[in-house]
């Protein structure tokens, strides 16, 4: 917290100057001896504490810490021991006396890319904790850092929560340097600011706030990481602990910060100029500001092209909206309103419910909460078994659920609707807060049919049209909006069409296309149709050609 | 990110438009046929006429002080005793105003659609929804209405063009009789509908641009107007007036004869019902979000929290008043009048005291 109080500080500065802030002292002694008892004092017993004493190029005693669990053993006897304990006369320029002997370590024997020297003791323990070998020399005041951290983890793999059938393959791991190397693989601009700093009063995780410098809006950065820095808690185990803290509204069930595990998206959020946040030990980026217009988009919408994009986007919309709707109209037509149906279906209806013994709305309940089980409990179990699962819940419980005359047939079908619609939204934790939304909507259906449904309804959108992620309105570009923010919402227009970044970001450059390009050709494209090749090429090149001149 | 002035005038529009279209549209025809037989459609484009009239008074001088809001600058007009007594009458009729649309609103309710929903219930909730809603500010406020307005429109113009299909112009002539009394109270009383357009006086200390204040609510009011025209066209065409004048609720009538293809939709009038809720759930808003922030500006609130929260038994005492159907009638004409001649009375002072006090600012400028 410190650090990012630091840094918020500093970026808030950067703007309106203000005072600097003294720093801390207690330094090394010259007794090596008293030195490894101070370290020893900081960082306690720990049955993976190394401290290997031996003579520096065979005249000073010397002593290597580290943790062994951290670090790369076969490197430090290859790079660091063997030079460090060859003897003098390998050693033409080894300095007589202890004043240069960090610098000729550091600059002549050492093979190491990363390293500093050191002064504070109190720099030591988290310095080591993190994956630093330290090298203490007898009677020198001054420590030299290494770092040697190497931690074997999963390799990269193909995301687990959002499949894509078009689209990169890739998605983040848990180590922080690797997820921030697949970002700036995709976005080589020096653009990219990456502010790096610990969280966490005992775990110490180190968690990275992304943004594009030249895009993204100076007030979001800072109020990102104003948020951030008033976080004062022992442990940020994963990136879902920092969007706890800093989220608008946490009594609302919709998600305010989007979380994903792809680096392509975490880059097209950045491109449109929203902040990026990774936590190391979590392979999830926070994305900010949150928007409910992202939670039905996906990579597909955008790798695919644009007309399969928008009619797939909506019928997401629709998946979504009858995951929310479906069994509480059903209920209240069912139970109050069983004139809105057409009169065979109606007749048909009540034949099916003939033998069911409970009121309309305990029919629905029992079935989506039996429903919700089965999803948990699949989610739960290891693959193997959850495959079988749902094959035993979808078909042998329903069946037997209508044979029993627990449930009539067309119950069922609305349950298994609304439970596949709530599948389609792309974002988990969008696609639950529906989920969860629909049960009272139900209870209200049963008590006040369709007005309680157009009750409930109401109560929720007011709710969505009162909510703010990181001070931009929830149901942006809808309402508020601009018409041009339209193109990416319902539908999504071509890329080409796109020329300028979502303006309820309020980023610095919203320029994505080059302004002089002319008018869009969307007249040719509508005109010509197929018989545009006689004339051009084909409306890209005629765009390219008309630009270039 | 936290600027104050936000909202564009489109939203104004659309703030006024979706107050003004509200629980009137289901009974709507039924007092234009009374007052004026097969000239309704020309007693409501009065009663339009004379709406924008006042509203042209109402918002033109809100405009010529931006920065505040009318019980603001009242104030300063004519004094504080003077301004706090017309503000609490204000207040006083809006919490009528939105205690008896409730009631009105619960009667077709009930009666209509949802027969088994005890009536306190239906208006308890429509309420309790508003009281929630209050609570946030006059931006968020206006967000909800920019949402709901084409749900409103839409479907409301879809079914009226549909009933139309099956209208019989003759029932429309003589498209002018002689204006009498009666076709003046009845334009007098079509106006009654657009008085919730008063809402303006929140919107324009936000509006981005205050001096389109005017054309928003003109254009809002003609849009509405519209719409209550082509009901009133609808159901005098499709039943004549003599009938119109019996039913209770003549636009669902003429929704209810709607019918599009051949069993494909056939309850239209469910339908139309349900969103209906929506186009009251905006008037009923409005109000009650008017009557508390000038609640907490009588008793000097910190914000609309409190005052939203005390209006809400009022106006439930209010709705749970009348004791049936024609009463509910008969009372909310009653309050259609005298909220007129009280507006009327203040804007009248306010204007006289304006122009009085005109030439000395100039002066002082």
């Amino acid at each position: 917290m410190q650090g990012w109080k630091e840094k918020y500080t500093s970026y808030i500065k950067k703007q309106q100057p203000g005072p600097p802030k003294a720093p801390e002292t207690e330094v090394l002694g010259h007794s090596l001896a008293d030195n490894l008892e101070h370290l020893q004092a900081l960082l306690g017993s720990n049955g993976d504490f190394v401290a290997r004493d031996f003579l520096l190029f065979g005249k000073y005693e010397a002593v290597m810490i580290f943790f062994s669990s951290l670090v790369n053993q076969e490197q430090i006897q290859e790079h660091i021991l063997k030079p460090l304990m060859a003897r003098p006369d390998d050693h033409q320029g080894v300095p007589e006396n202890l004043d240069g002997i960090i610098h000729y370590v550091w600059k002549i024997a050492v093979q190491v890319t990363q390293g500093n020297s050191e002064r504070k003791l109190s720099c030591l323990p988290p310095a080591i904790v993190k994956g630093n070998l330290v090298l203490l020399i007898d009677g020198v005041p001054e420590a030299l850092l290494l770092d040697m951290r190497q931690i074997d983890l999963r390799s990269v793999d193909q995301p687990q929560t959002e499949q894509v059938i078009r689209g990169p393959r890739e998605g983040y791991v848990e180590k922080l340097e690797n997820n921030l190397a697949l970002l700036r693989y995709r976005l080589q601009s020096t653009d990219l600011r990456v502010e790096i700093s610990p969280l966490g009063s005992r775990t110490r995780s180190r968690v990275a706030l992304c943004y594009l410098d030249s895009i993204a809006d100076p007030q979001l950065v800072a109020e990102a990481m104003r948020r951030i820095s008033i976080i004062d808690t022992d442990g940020i185990i994963d990136a879902g602990y920092i969007e706890q803290f800093i989220e608008d509204q946490p009594l609302s069930p919709f998600p305010q910060v989007q979380n994903t595990e792809r680096p392509d998206k975490t880059v097209a959020a950045l491109l449109e100029g929203r902040v990026a946040i990774l936590v190391d030990g979590s392979p999830f980026a926070l994305i900010i500001p949150a928007l409910f217009n992202q939670f039905f988009q996906t990579v597909d919408d955008y790798t695919e092209r644009f007309i399969m994009g928008s009619l797939i986007r909506i019928i997401r919309l629709i998946a979504l909206a009858s995951s929310l709707f479906f069994p509480a109209l059903y209920v209240s037509v069912i139970s109050f309103n069983p004139e809105l149906m057409p009169t065979d279906f109606a007749v048909a209806i009540s034949g099916g419910r003939a033998g069911v013994p409970f009121p309309a709305v305990l029919e629905v309940l029992i079935m989506e909460v039996s429903m919700e089980v089965l999803r948990e409990a699949t989610i739960r179990l290891p693959q193997m078994i959850g495959g079988a699962l749902s094959i035993v819940g979808v078909l042998v419980i329903g069946q037997a659920a209508v044979a029993a005359g627990l449930a009539s047939p067309i119950t069922v079908v609305i349950v298994a609707l609304t439970t596949i619609g709530s599948f389609a939204t792309p974002a988990y934790n969008a696609a639950i807060a529906l989920r969860m939304l629909r049960f009272p909507l139900i209870l209200l259906a049963g008590m006040f049919g369709l007005y309680g449904v157009m009750i409930g309804t109401i109560l929720i959108i007011n709710h969505l049209l009162f909510l703010d992620s990181f001070g931009v309105p929830y149901m942006s570009p809808f309402i508020p909006g601009k018409w041009r923010d339209w193109k990416d919402a319902l539908v999504r227009v071509p890329l080409w069409w796109m020329r300028r970044r979502p303006s309820f970001l309020h980023v610095r450059d919203s320029a994505r296309l080059p302004r002089a390009v002319p008018d869009v050709y969307e007249d040719q494209i509508l005109q010509q149709g197929g018989e545009a090749g006689e004339r051009y090429p084909s409306d890209h090149d005629a765009a390219n050609g008309r630009r270039n001149r | 990110m936290n600027a104050t002035r936000q909202i564009t005038t489109l939203r104004t529009a659309a703030v006024i438009g979706s107050t003004i279209i509200g629980v009137g549209i289901l009974s709507f025809p039924r007092y234009m046929a009374a007052t004026g037989g097969s000239s309704a459609p020309f007693v409501a484009f009065s009663g339009i006429v004379i709406s924008i009239a006042c509203f042209w008074l109402l918002a033109s001088l809100c405009r010529r002080f931006p920065r505040e809001s009318l019980f603001v600058f009242s104030r300063r007009l004519i004094g504080k005793p003077l301004s706090f007594v017309f503000a609490v009458l204000i207040l006083l009729i809006f919490v009528l105003l939105t205690g008896l649309t409730a009631r009105q609103f619960g009667d077709v309710a009930t009666t209509v659609l949802f027969k088994k929903t005890p009536i306190e219930a239906t208006v308890f909730l429509m309420l309790l929804i508003c009281q929630l809603s209050s609570r946030r500010d006059v931006i968020k406020f206006t967000y909800i209405h920019f949402f709901y307005l084409p749900l409103i429109i839409g479907p409301i113009l879809f079914i009226t063009l549909i009933s139309m299909r099956n209208m019989d112009l003759l029932n429309l002539q003589p498209v002018l009789v002689m204006p009498s009394a009666a076709f003046w109270r009845g334009a007098v009383e079509a106006s009654f509908l657009f008085q919730s357009s008063f809402i303006i006086v929140l919107l324009v200390p936000f509006m981005q641009k205050p001096k389109q204040a005017v054309r928003a609510g003109v254009l809002a009011i003609a849009v509405a107007g519209i719409i209550y025209l082509l009901i009133v066209v609808a159901a005098i065409g499709l039943f004549g007036s003599e009938e119109t004048k019996l039913l209770i609720y003549p636009t669902l009538e003429s929704a209810r004869s709607a019918a599009v293809g051949e069993g494909f939709l056939e309850r239209l009038d469910a339908i139309f019902i349900v969103l209906w809720v929506i186009s009251v759930f905006t008037t009923l808003y409005s109000t009650y979000y008017l009557a508390a922030c000038l609640l907490q500006q009588v008793f000097a609130f910190r914000d609309q929290r409190i005052s939203s929260t005390l209006i809400l038994p009022f106006t439930f005492v209010m709705a749970a008043f009348p004791a049936n159907v024609f009463e509910t009638y008969t009372w909310s004409l009653a309050l259609g009048a005298a909220s007129m001649i009280l507006l009327s009375v203040y804007l009248f002072l306010l204007w006289s005291m304006y122009l009085i006090r005109r030439p000395r600012k100039r002066g002082a400028a």
